[in-house]
């Protein structure tokens, strides 16, 4: 039973900044690129770093998240000693429910599930994050330091520091301080969400800080500003590579876009020595029709192209048809496009219809309040309606209305 | 549902599928962009509702092994029943390539069906691209009171040498079973589908081996056509037999037609394969796609017409590939042009080649071969 390093996954975000997208769905399992969902690449990541004990953490609209993940079979984590456990928030005898306080009280409430596998080592992850990181050499890199804590880090702009939890460190890379979107960065070092901890350690601190009833329960605002304080030695643990928080509309649309852009953004998904895996529906082939315009795009299983696809993804099941024109834009599982119509920067979440003739988002125009146009999953904008840049499309659009 | 077994036949390879068939069976032969022949029955049966089936392979069946593994693709690796390989219990008479007969194939795996737990057996081919409504083959087999049913399809398919011809009575009774004749000429097609009782196969499968009969048809279905009442169940959906290069060059361009597509891929009755995790297909800036059924994992930067691309097909920038059907892995370098190809697995076709069949005789190209 007892396992070396167990890998703790926060998938408990609500993911209010993805708005529409994470009405029904926890952040996590929000539709990424083709094929995926946003929590396939850390839960990759773990089994190709050779982690088989993953708990993940879930709160907010865990359902689909749930039957997902299922018995972990598509990661490979089907195991009968560790595998992939679903930990939703705990309650003991006697205690009022609630839910996970934050990401530490998030840890806290699976001491049990963690005491069960006596860990050595336990990694922190999160689950709005799209990287290939192989986590086994981080678990050395904070063995071989000693560390109590380890976190990996990358180098950002000055300017780009002011929006990142910032690692300032001495000339080993121990960390002296930790600061909170520094308004005056002193390092470039932005913390990625990713921690290693020396479990003995991390499980004292996390009993200390569940006591303080000031406390946000926080690994950034609490834990190891707390950890730092005590003379603890912290690491940070450089990371070189894609990384990318995909929190927001723009920067979920961003990294689809990178995802195109294969090898030069450094996401290929093409690289068969680090494959990401998904729980994929049963689907034939994808069709492409005579009158078919695809370029630089991605189009997967299920699919039905006749109309024009330009610098976009399209996930399962998607139907764009003759005379319909698709550019920037990325069309999750499900989604429809009539004929004549046009989405351009937009995402259309899963089911969604645009009937004939209707538009969907604009080509930046330089204007303030442009940006990317959402359709919310199972809504129907309506023959010959038009729909705004950065319009956020939650319920049905009448034919010809503007919204 | 629960009271059918399947069994299915997975040892022949036809000679006539020439290059395609020479490093595995007939069942494993790969169609339709991402399946084996194979998905297509043993998703017919898992749609149906079956739970336990087993297949019966001889010969080169490390393919269809690999491919099956513990049959989690298809729902079936289960505690009890699932999926079983039958290979043959031993060899008894050394230098035959494959069984001469389905029976003499039932009576290697004895054991195997006196522990079957249904009543009632599905007996099938492992090598027809088919999206059968098993369950109502098996509706139409109890209602009838039919000792045996046989799937029979009205638009012939199969070459006549090959194949098995049904006559039917007034009442619906089949009267006659034609094998490999000269000509079809009878209206209906055996698919040698065929449900039956347990009981009825295992006092078959004594008789046959107890007298030496091998042939299902010759040897049991016919002597007893008087004696047992088969009936036909008439099958109006899309076959696909797969005899000669050519049947399978022709199979695959019909898979470009959105009927064949809609009957065959009913996504209420979804044919499964083993899944590999493909990222999407992507499509460079100046790729051209046209008339195509294109699998997941595929990337192409150049031109695609009428064909079929299995998953990771690589066509580089000014290639052309039309009329052509392209196995897993296949990579068609800057330049080259293909046309009526059948590219087998990881083949690889160097810059500037220039590969052309015809539609009446497409050029098969072997696994592995670099061009």
């Amino acid at each position: 039973m007892k396992k070396e390093v167990v890998a703790m996954l926060l998938a408990g975000g609500q993911g209010s900044r993805l708005y529409a997208l994470t009405s029904n769905v926890a952040k996590p399992a929000v539709p990424f690129g083709g094929k995926y969902r946003i929590i396939d690449f850390p839960l990759s990541n773990c089994v190709n770093s050779g982690i088989d004990t993953v708990g993940v953490l879930t709160q907010y609209r865990p359902l689909e998240l749930n039957s997902y993940l299922g018995n972990g079979q598509p990661w490979d984590l089907d195991r009968s000693d560790g595998g992939v456990h679903i930990l939703p928030p705990y309650l003991g005898e006697g205690e009022k429910g609630s839910w996970y306080k934050g990401t530490a009280n998030a840890i806290y409430q699976n001491i049990g599930f963690l005491d069960l596998y006596d860990p050595e080592y336990v990694v922190v992850l999160s689950g709005d994050h799209i990287y290939k990181m192989d986590y086994s050499e981080m678990v050395s890199f904070h063995k071989k330091s000693q560390a109590a804590c380890t976190i990996s880090v990358l180098e950002v702009t000055m300017e780009e520091a002011k929006r990142f939890g910032i690692l300032n460190v001495e000339a080993d890379d121990k960390v002296y301080e930790f600061e909170e979107k520094p308004p005056q960065p002193k390092s470039n070092l932005a913390s990625m969400g990713i921690y290693v901890f020396t479990w003995s350690k991390l499980r004292k601190y996390l009993i200390d800080d569940e006591a303080d009833p000031n406390s946000s329960n926080d690994f950034g605002k609490n834990i190891i500003p707390n950890m730092l304080n005590a003379g603890e030695k912290l690491m940070a643990y450089r990371f070189a590579g894609y990384w990318k928080d995909v929190g927001t509309i723009d920067s979920l649309w961003d990294a689809n876009m990178d995802l195109l852009a294969g090898s030069s953004s450094g996401l290929d998904m093409y690289d068969e020595s680090w494959p990401i895996y998904a729980r994929t529906p049963i689907k034939p082939p994808h069709v492409t029709g005579p009158d078919a315009v695809i370029s630089h795009s991605m189009v997967t299983g299920g699919s039905q192209v006749d109309g024009t696809v330009a610098n976009s993804v399209l996930f399962n099941s998607v139907t764009v048809e003759k005379g319909a024109d698709i550019q920037y834009s990325i069309l999750m599982p499900g989604a429809t496009v009539k004929e004549g119509a046009k989405v351009y920067y937009s995402i259309v979440a899963e089911g969604a219809t645009v009937e004939a003739n209707a538009v969907v988002g604009s080509a930046p125009d330089g204007a303030d309040g442009w940006g990317i146009a959402v359709v919310a999953s199972g809504v129907t904008v309506g023959p010959g309606a038009t729909v705004a840049p950065k319009a956020m499309i939650r319920e049905d659009v009448k034919g010809g209305e503007q919204a | 549902m629960n009271d059918l077994h399947g069994i299915l036949f997975a040892y022949r390879s036809d000679a006539n599928l020439g290059e395609l068939t020479r490093p595995r069976n007939t069942c494993s032969l790969p169609f339709g962009g991402r399946y084996r022949l194979i998905d297509f029955m043993l998703s017919n049966c898992v749609n149906a509702g079956i739970t336990d089936v087993g297949v019966v392979v001889h010969q080169s069946y490390q393919s269809l092994l690999d491919h099956l593994g513990s049959g989690k693709d298809w729902d079936l690796s289960r505690k009890h029943g699932g999926l079983r390989i039958l290979p043959p219990f031993s060899y008894t008479e050394p230098g035959h390539g494959e069984y001469r007969g389905s029976m003499e194939a039932l009576a290697g795996v004895y054991d195997y069906l006196e522990d079957i737990r249904q009543d009632y057996v599905l007996l099938a081919w492992g090598d027809t691209a088919i999206n059968l409504p098993v369950n109502k083959v098996f509706e139409q087999h109890l209602a009838s009171g039919a000792d045996i049913t046989m799937v029979c399809t009205p638009t012939l398919k199969g070459a006549p040498q090959f194949s098995e011809y049904v006559e039917v009575s007034e009442e619906g009774r089949i009267t006659d079973l034609s094998v490999h004749p000269t000509s079809a000429d009878k209206a209906l097609e055996s698919l040698e589908i065929y449900i039956l009782s347990k009981r009825l196969l295992m006092d078959m499968v004594n008789y046959c081996s107890a007298h030496d009969v091998t042939n299902f048809s010759r040897g049991v279905l016919q002597p007893r056509m008087k004696s047992l009442k088969m009936m036909p169940y008439v099958h109006q959906g899309y076959v696909g037999r797969f005899q000669s290069v050519g049947d399978y060059f022709q199979r695959s361009q019909e898979l470009l037609d959105p009927a064949v597509r809609a009957d065959l891929f009913n996504p209420a009755r979804p044919i499964r394969t083993k899944d590999q995790s493909n990222p999407s297909t992507y499509y460079g800036p100046e790729s051209r796609s046209a008339c195509s059924l294109v699998a997941d994992g595929c990337q192409i930067e150049g031109e695609v017409e009428n064909s079929i691309l299995f998953r990771g097909v690589v066509v580089e920038k000014g290639a052309k590939v039309s009329n052509s059907v392209l196995m897993q892995g296949t990579v068609v370098k800057a330049g080259a042009s293909l046309s009526y190809v059948i590219a087998d697995k990881d083949v690889a076709v160097n810059e500037g080649r220039m590969l052309m069949g015809h539609a009446t005789y497409p050029l098969a190209i072997a696994k592995g071969s670099v061009v």
